[in-house]
């Protein structure tokens, strides 16, 4: 804020070298040449170079999964070796005396690429006989969760009601794009300063991906201007500059520019989505099948996205049958990778959606239907049939509590008479009720690396293996550990995102740092006045405001600390599973049909996210994450032309909302405690953009109805981004309303 | 994203600025306010070898009435028209509502009114103001300067009847006096998708009524060709009637026919043609409210030289 | 003129002699040759405003203008807000109203809010013309709830903003 941060742009090393990558402006096609010898001679240029004329240097990408048979048949070459697959995929790297001399070097590259067809589409690629990969076909992986639903119950249902949707790509895109800076020492160690979301997964893929000693790697993340998801790989131009600081034993940078990151870095989302909804006469839920061909790009590193759309499937609905399939295809666009709620805005997206359909057919308000089929608090732990285990929730109570904060009685109100007087702008109403997860639930990941020190001084530090990339865990962190032990927060300090400072770490993704990492520092913490009482010989004693005592005497921590040689610690790896957040969210808009153009008049949030450990940090995460479910309900969307270029190559053309396109936000929450840690938090940030995208589309649907009787589908039907031209046809009655 | 390298030249007399574009016009760019040309140079898809930046030549600061037309130099910036004090009368009320919709104040204090007009974005609102005004378009070069009406000037998407050795010094909007003619009511309506976002289409619309009968329509489209355009035979429908609703509806009707508009990745030419309808008949609505309380607040809506500062 | 070229800069009222190429935009200049790094890029095409200064007293975007243009005028940059040590009051209200979360949009915000409120206060007063005003700057993080709450904070009617436009707290 005082403009002393120390983003990596801003540190300053002597002798620094800039990089710029040669960029495939052809989404498909055999690469012939690239010729880099004409960038070498450029003034200032220090060296240029392809894939071929790395040679057995290039390095590959280490697969996000390690595959348990020999090579990966789909792997990812620091820069494209014979064919491209995406345009942004890079084809050579410069390095330069600065970024404008970098450049120049690129402009000087000649590429000679024949043209493949694209696949643009991940049905289609699914389909087609043009594989991206030789020997095989476009589809990575396919998952099932739950078991097939009989016929019969299709059959036997009173209601079936069948959706499509196109969860378009978005560019996640963080204020500072990707940063790393790679300073070899004179000792042979390596200092990697990155703005990343998983220091020690980066430090090891480095190793092993360049053959490098982990030893020798300290990854250190700078202060970092945004990531969402978009900075937790191991990316091909990070194993480019790394290894080329390397070779030439000079420190290398690359700042990544808002043109090269919005198709050359990951797309989020991108799934076309099939659901079928059964009810009987009285809304009650009977099956739900949900079928999806999520479109990972041109290299799957990140199938494990969809699968939690599949997991996840009937959402916060008591639905006996339950069944979804999930097919992972690549396709000629840039890869995608978890992206703010990675995986459940799709998911929740699809049922939302549907839900209201079903709502609609049955002639019956979609917050009743909701309410009729919310697992019950009575039901947690609640085994759903895609086998997945919910903690604990109370849905209604999170509904009830949106209705009211927006006055839901009055709205219908004015729905009414709008629709009556004919001639205003029509206005809907949307509902969205969700679950979002946060923490992970597979068990290498499901856990944290967290320690608290006491320095003989008094002093604390606290250290763990998750990091900060805008959620205030500077703030937070310290006056949790400072709570725990009852000393003033001043004396806490933290270290996070440093290798050599923090023994492991699983990293900050899935809103699962204060859920998992302050757990983890909680109950270092606690062990750590277990350490103390052992210390001071009284076991038993009792502890507070940082002091050890019995009836006789009393020891403060920092005495402890002193009194002996070994340091005062505790610390370990901790697990916490995964846990189930959920809320309701109500959108008010009203359609001026002439233009199509969307006005959020009200926007509720519901939020619990249990016990939070900072409600205002919870409710900054929130605002945000609503911003971008805003963005992405009417916005954000990046487009392809057929032949699988990118139609944005800025943010003239990649719209986010400006405070401008702000509607009103009213905030409330509820509180279920995680059973499952003595803090009772469970991870917030991701619902903001989970609820709000199907809020406002269900009220668009709303506000331009009243469908037509019978609707049974929503297929072909209005998709996101709602802009004004979607929004017009639909109120047209060309495309939707069928 | 850094510009390739060039030559610098930064004269502070306009003679001499002529004499250095004149040097190597076709590799040469005048640099003016940069919003759109340095965006360009990030890109590399503009790699001048020379730019001749006239930000230094004072002479070129000025707005100032000329006679019936307001003189606007080519270094007025867009935030000197946000006030309707810019300009006498319904000019400055049409000025200062077409100024608040291009970009966001800080381009606005860089970027210049004769700038756009020389960049000529088929969805600029200066370039459709400028047509529906019949602004004069003021080139000077070596041989000395000359006048194109802005019928004239605009030849396609980012092409212009300048010749490389000129520049463009000044424009000329005409007043709209209305005294004697009428009263002048002036409307401007733009879609846009977000306050970051270019319009997809403007409509710029000026009405003199008399003894309530529309005397003279002028209609200024961005967005609904390929360059800034017309729609003459909207304008000719609305001349001799009455502002009526219907009237409105039908000229809008014939400007939304006559449009040619290109497509683009949000707006497919179905949609955007009929856009250019409903913004042409609500920039009617807006003009015709407009004149009626120009009417009634006579003076500076009228004819009023008071209350306006020149510069 | 080829090459390099000569310049004096002045920034915060500190001149800065610097020999750059013309193409240098004026936020790598600052950043790069005076150090002064809290000038950020977030777009490089004028977009979302991170690299928001003043010059002569207006907001500009300093990735739209190169250094040699601004020879002899008056830079401002955030580094020139807490020249004194303390934190200009503006910079204390957006931390304090949760304005930021990762900081990289905050250096452009406060350039922006401090050039136009210092010349029209009034701006403030009018949800309209602050919105308009805003809307110049992109925040992914923040939901700018927080970055228009800290504007009221110090200069909305109720604000601590005083007449030298620095605050009591
Ligand atoms: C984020 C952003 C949003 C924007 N939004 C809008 C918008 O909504 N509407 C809109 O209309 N514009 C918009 N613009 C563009 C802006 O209005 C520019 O200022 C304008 O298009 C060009 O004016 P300029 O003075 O900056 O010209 P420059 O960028 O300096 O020049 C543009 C071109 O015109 C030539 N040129 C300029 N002046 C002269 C002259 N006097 N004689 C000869 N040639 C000349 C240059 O050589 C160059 O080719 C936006 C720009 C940005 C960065
Ligand atoms: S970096 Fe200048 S506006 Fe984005
Ligand atoms: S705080 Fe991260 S972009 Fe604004």
């Amino acid at each position: 804020m005082t403009g002393a941060g120390n983003y990596v742009g801003d540190l300053k090393v002597a002798g620094c070298l800039d990089a710029a990558f040669v960029r495939s402006t052809v989404a498909h096609g055999r690469l012939l040449a690239v010729d880099t010898s004409a960038a070498a001679e450029v003034d200032g240029v220090v060296g240029a170079w392809s894939a071929a004329d790395l040679g057995d240097d290039l390095a590959f990408v280490p697969p996000f999964f390690p595959s348990a048979g020999g090579e990966d048949p789909r792997r990812c070459a620091a820069l494209a070796v014979d064919r491209v697959r995406y345009v942004g995929e890079p084809l050579a790297v410069i390095v330069g005396t600065d970024r404008y001399v970098a450049e120049d070097g690129a402009d000087a590259v000649r590429v000679d690429i024949d043209p493949l067809p694209a696949l643009v589409d991940p049905g289609e690629a699914a389909a087609s006989s043009t594989w991206l990969f030789d020997g095989v076909d476009n589809v990575a992986t396919e998952m099932e969760f739950g078991t097939p639903i009989d016929d019969e119950v299709w059959q036997r249902a009173a209601v079936v009601v069948e959706g499509a949707y196109r969860q378009p790509r978005l560019a996640p895109t963080p204020m500072e794009p990707r940063a790393i800076l790679a300073v070899p020492q004179p000792d042979g160690q390596l200092t990697v300063w990155v703005s990343h979301q998983a220091p020690h997964r980066l430090r090891r893929d480095l190793a092993s991906a360049l053959g490098l000693d982990a030893e020798r790697i300290r990854v250190r993340v700078a202060d970092s201007g945004g990531a969402f998801g978009t900075k937790s790989g191991t990316f091909a131009e990070y194993l480019s500059v790394v290894g080329l600081a390397v070779k030439l034993g000079r420190p290398v940078r690359w700042l990544e520019d808002r043109a090269e990151t919005l198709s050359g870095s990951t797309h989020g989302r991108g799934q076309n989505q099939r659901v079928r909804l059964a009810a009987d006469e009285n809304g009650r839920m009977l099956a739900l099948a949900l079928e999806v061909d999520a479109d990972v790009g041109a290299y799957p590193n990140t199938g494990f996205v969809a699968a939690e759309t599949g997991q996840a499937a009937a959402g916060v609905y008591l639905t006996p049958n339950v069944h979804a399939r999930i097919r992972v295809v690549v396709t000629n666009t840039t890869p995608t990778a978890p992206y703010r709620g990675a995986g459940r805005p799709e998911q929740v997206y699809a049922v939302e959606r549907t839900v209201d359909l079903l709502a609609r057919r049955l002639g019956m308000d979609p917050a009743e239907l909701r309410r009729r089929n919310f697992i019950p608090p009575e039901a947690f732990p609640y085994h759903s049939p895609t086998g997945r285990v919910f903690d604990s929730g109370q849905y209604e109570l999170a509904l009830d509590k949106a209705l009211e904060l927006v006055d839901y009685t009055h709205w219908r109100e004015e729905q009414q008479r709008r629709r009556r007087s004919g001639s205003e702008r029509p206005l809907g109403i949307g509902l969205c009720s969700f679950t979002e997860r946060s923490g992970l639930e597979q068990a290498p990941m499901a856990n944290e690396w967290a320690s608290v020190d006491v320095a003989p001084d008094g002093s604390v530090t606290a250290r763990v293996g998750t990091c900060s990339t805008g959620q205030s865990h500077e703030t937070v962190f310290p006056e949790l550990v400072a709570r725990t032990l009852g000393i003033p927060p001043g004396r806490v300090s933290l270290i996070e995102g440093d290798t050599d400072e923090t023994a492991q770490g699983i990293g900050t993704f899935g809103s699962r740092s204060m859920q998992v990492g302050g757990a983890a520092l909680h109950r270092a913490a606690l062990e750590l006045i277990e350490e103390a009482r052992r210390r001071a010989g009284e076991p038993d004693a009792r502890y507070a405001d940082g002091t050890v005592i019995t009836g006789q005497r009393s020891w403060t921590l920092a005495e402890l600390a002193a009194a002996s040689p070994e340091p005062l610690r505790a610390g370990g790896v901790y697990d916490t599973p995964a846990a189930f957040p959920f809320g309701t969210y109500v959108a008010v808009v009203e359609v001026d049909r002439e233009l199509g153009n969307v006005r959020v008049l009200r926007l509720v949030a519901v939020d619990d996210c249990g016990v939070a450990v900072d409600p205002e940090i919870v409710e900054d995460q929130t605002r945000g994450g609503i911003v971008q479910g805003l963005g992405q309900a009417l916005y954000e969307v990046m487009p392809y032309d057929d032949q699988g270029v990118p139609q944005a190559d800025g943010l003239l053309g990649y719209l986010l909302p400006t405070i401008g396109e702000l509607p009103p936000i009213s905030l409330d929450t509820t509180v279920t405690p995680n059973p499952n840690t003595a803090l009772g938090a469970k991870g917030a940030g991701e619902a903001g953009c989970i609820g709000t995208p199907p809020a406002i589309v269900n009220a668009v649907i709303d506000a331009l109805g009243p469908q037509p009787a019978g609707t049974a589908t929503d297929i072909g039907g209005m998709q996101l981004p709602l802009t004004p031209e979607t929004c017009w046809l639909a109120a047209a009655g060309q495309e939707v309303a069928r | 994203m850094k510009p390739a390298p060039f030559d610098y030249t930064a004269p502070a007399e306009l003679s001499d600025a002529v004499t250095a574009l004149a040097e190597r016009p076709e590799t040469a760019r005048v640099l003016a306010g940069g919003q759109s040309l340095v965006l360009e140079m990030h890109y590399r898809r503009e790699r001048p070898a020379l730019l001749v930046d006239i930000n230094n030549v004072r002479e070129l600061d000025t707005i100032t009435a000329d006679g019936d037309a307001l003189r606007v130099g080519a270094l007025a910036r867009h935030r000197a028209f946000e006030t309707p004090t810019v300009a006498p009368g319904a000019l400055g009320r049409l000025l200062s509502r077409v100024s608040p919709l291009i970009a966001h104040p800080p381009v606005r204090a860089r970027g210049t009114m004769a700038g756009s007009l020389a960049w000529a974005n088929p969805v600029s609102e200066w370039c459709a103001t400028a047509v529906a005004l019949d602004a004069g378009i003021e080139l000077t070069g070596p041989a000395g300067s000359r006048l194109v009406g802005a019928g004239e000037f605009f030849l396609g998407p980012f092409r212009t009847a300048r010749q490389p050795d000129e520049i463009l010094t000044s424009v000329r909007l005409p007043l709209l006096p209305g005294a004697e003619t009428g009263t002048v009511g002036v409307g401007f309506c733009e879609q846009h998708r977000t306050h970051a976002s270019f319009a997809q289409v403007a409509v710029v619309a000026v009405l003199t009524l008399r003894d309530g009968v529309i005397v003279e329509a002028r209609l200024g489209l961005a967005g609904a060709a390929d360059r800034p355009v017309r729609a003459h035979e909207a304008e000719r429908h609305l001349v001799g009637r009455e502002p009526e609703p219907d009237v409105f509806a039908q000229a809008a009707a014939l400007a939304a026919a006559g449009a040619d508009p290109l497509s683009e990745p949000h707006a497919g030419v179905e949609y955007r043609r009929h856009v250019i309808g409903v913004l042409v008949r609500r920039a009617l609505v807006q003009a015709r409210e407009d004149s009626e309380s120009a009417d009634f607040f006579s003076g500076a809506g009228r004819d009023g030289h008071d209350g306006w500062e020149a510069r | 003129m080829t090459g390099r070229i000569p310049v004096r800069l002045t920034v915060n009222e500190t001149p800065y002699d610097v020999t750059v190429e013309p193409r240098r935009l004026l936020a790598d200049v600052l950043r790069e040759d005076c150090d002064l790094t809290g000038t950020k890029l977030g777009c490089e095409h004028g977009v979302c405003g991170s690299c928001t200064v003043l010059v002569d007293g207006e907001g500009v975007r300093s990735c739209l203008m190169f250094a040699v243009q601004c020879a002899g005028r008056d830079i401002r940059t955030v580094e020139g807000l807490t020249a004194d040590g303390e934190l200009h009051a503006f910079q204390e209200a957006i931390s304090a109203e949760h304005g930021l979360q990762c900081g990289f949009c905050t250096a452009g915000f406060v350039m922006l809010v401090v050039g136009a409120l210092q010349e029209d206060p009034t701006i403030a007063e009018d949800p309209e013309r602050l919105d308009g005003l805003l809307a110049s700057n992109l925040c992914r993080c923040t939901g700018y709830e927080g970055i228009r709450r800290a504007v009221l904070r110090v200069y909305g009617k109720d604000g601590t903003r005083q007449e030298n436009g620095t605050a009591e707290d």
